[in-house]
């Protein structure tokens, strides 16, 4: 038996950011929908693991716990954009408002369905279960460790969302 | 295009511009890290004359030396991942095993290491360990000189409890550390290795386990080295004495014999 798995030492933070990097730069993007905020969430999403990683012991788990991160920066950010716009806007709207609003025709004039729009339209928690589970393939009860639910309701997150896009049809 | 076909565009990276994405995203991530990251520390567990151990090593030196017992060496880990990302290295682990095993074959050229004392924090533990650093192979001085020396001169016990927690024991030498009566006290990897590690010094124990009539008292101010019995040492500040194994060595520490008892004679 080797020194790590003796120890239950973490895997190296650069090579476990290596391996989900991708993934994780992807749901961002898609969550957010903004390229900007996409790199400046996934970069705070990277600090943050860092200085958190000590608290790791082993590789189990990494994977959602690095997803409760990025999700947990995207609902700050929301909830910052929202509080904005109240203070700014006198409609009030808060982002899934104003993307629900946007999203009001989801089909664009030649027809063709907007699905980033339809899934940015959708409440938070099933457009973050959505986005898990159909970019990045994560199971349900990763799905649900990353966004601290059960795994029954990141399903039903998920399917809730689905069904509302297949609406969309 | 049909709701399916949409849904796995949005898994596959169908936008050219992801890729370009995420090598700014890597470049930046890469330029912030490197202001936060932590130094790299390489651990590993090696077999030696002392068992086995586990050790890790950084940029600036030897961090740990650990005698595992049990689970202990999680508890090591833990406090090292507070200061340093950590990396398993098997190979950086024998080279302290054969320093430690060179150590107690008598070779004390391979004590000579550059050490890191992190885990040892900025307190009084510290300040005596860098005191302790000090005693010459083939010397011991006791926990009240510690105390002394290091500021406490009533802390004989915080110099027991900064012993037993020493990060780097044999380099930073916390087995040269003995009671005011003689006897070699404890340790905190057993008193078997406390003892081998004195004799492999130069210090013949007997079953008592106490310093032998070879030892000779040596006064760090005077550079003067006398009998324990001698009427001179027996004046002389006792936190400023080291305890040599014999003449040779207090001489080879660039002392010389008193001329009252004349301890030369004697070795």
């Amino acid at each position: 038996m080797d020194t790590t798995s003796r120890l239950g030492l973490p895997p190296p933070f650069d090579e476990a950011m290596r391996r989900h990097e991708r993934e994780i730069l992807r749901f961002i993007s898609r969550v957010t929908g903004n390229r900007d905020d996409a790199l400046d969430l996934f970069q705070e999403t990277c600090l943050r693991a860092y200085r958190a990683w000590p608290t790791l012991d082993s590789e189990d788990g990494v994977r959602p716990w690095l997803f409760r991160i990025a999700t947990n920066l995207c609902r700050n950010r929301a909830r910052d954009m929202a509080r904005r716009s109240r203070v700014f806007v006198t409609t009030g709207n808060d982002l899934s408002d104003a993307a629900r609003a946007h999203s009001s025709s989801n089909h664009s004039r030649d027809g063709v369905i907007d699905i980033s729009g339809a899934i940015r339209a959708l409440p938070e928690k099933q457009r973050l279960a959505f986005a898990m589970r159909k970019l990045t393939g994560m199971d349900y009860s990763e799905i649900g460790e990353a966004l601290g639910c059960s795994e029954d309701s990141a399903r039903a997150s998920v399917y809730q969302a689905l069904k509302k896009l297949r609406a969309l049809e | 295009m049909n709701f399916e076909s949409e849904i796995e565009n949005l898994v596959v990276d169908e936008d050219s511009g992801f890729d370009a994405m995420l090598d700014t995203a890597r470049k930046r991530t890469a330029r912030a890290l490197d202001r936060i990251r932590r130094p790299l520390a390489r651990v590993g567990f090696v077999d030696t004359g002392l068992g086995t151990l586990f050790v890790a090593e950084g940029p600036r030196g030897i961090i740990t030396i650990h005698y595992p017992h049990g689970d202990s060496a999680k508890g090591v880990i833990r406090e090292l991942k507070q200061h340093f990302d950590l990396e398993t290295d098997e190979e950086a682990a024998r080279k302290i095993g054969a320093s430690i095993d060179r150590v107690l074959k008598g070779d004390l050229s391979a004590l000579d290491q550059r050490i890191d004392l992190t885990l040892a924090g900025d307190g009084f533990q510290r300040r005596a360990l860098e005191k302790l650093r000090k005693v010459p192979p083939g010397a011991v001085t006791t926990y009240q000189a510690l105390a002394a020396i290091s500021g406490e001169p009533n802390g004989q016990r915080a110099v027991g409890n900064a012993m037993a927690s020493n990060p780097i024991p044999v380099f930073v030498p916390c087995h040269r550390v003995i009671r005011s009566d003689g006897a070699i006290g404890n340790y905190g990897g057993g008193v078997d290795r406390k003892i081998a590690l004195l004799r492999a010094e130069g210090f013949a124990l007997g079953k008592e386990l106490k310093v032998g009539d070879t030892a000779v008292y040596g006064h760090q101010g005077t550079h003067i080295f006398c009998r324990p019995t001698c009427s001179a040492a027996r004046r002389a500040n006792r936190a400023r004495m080291l305890i040599f194994a014999d003449a040779e060595h207090a001489r080879h520490a660039g002392l010389r014999a008193c001329k009252l008892c004349r301890p030369a004679s004697a070795a």
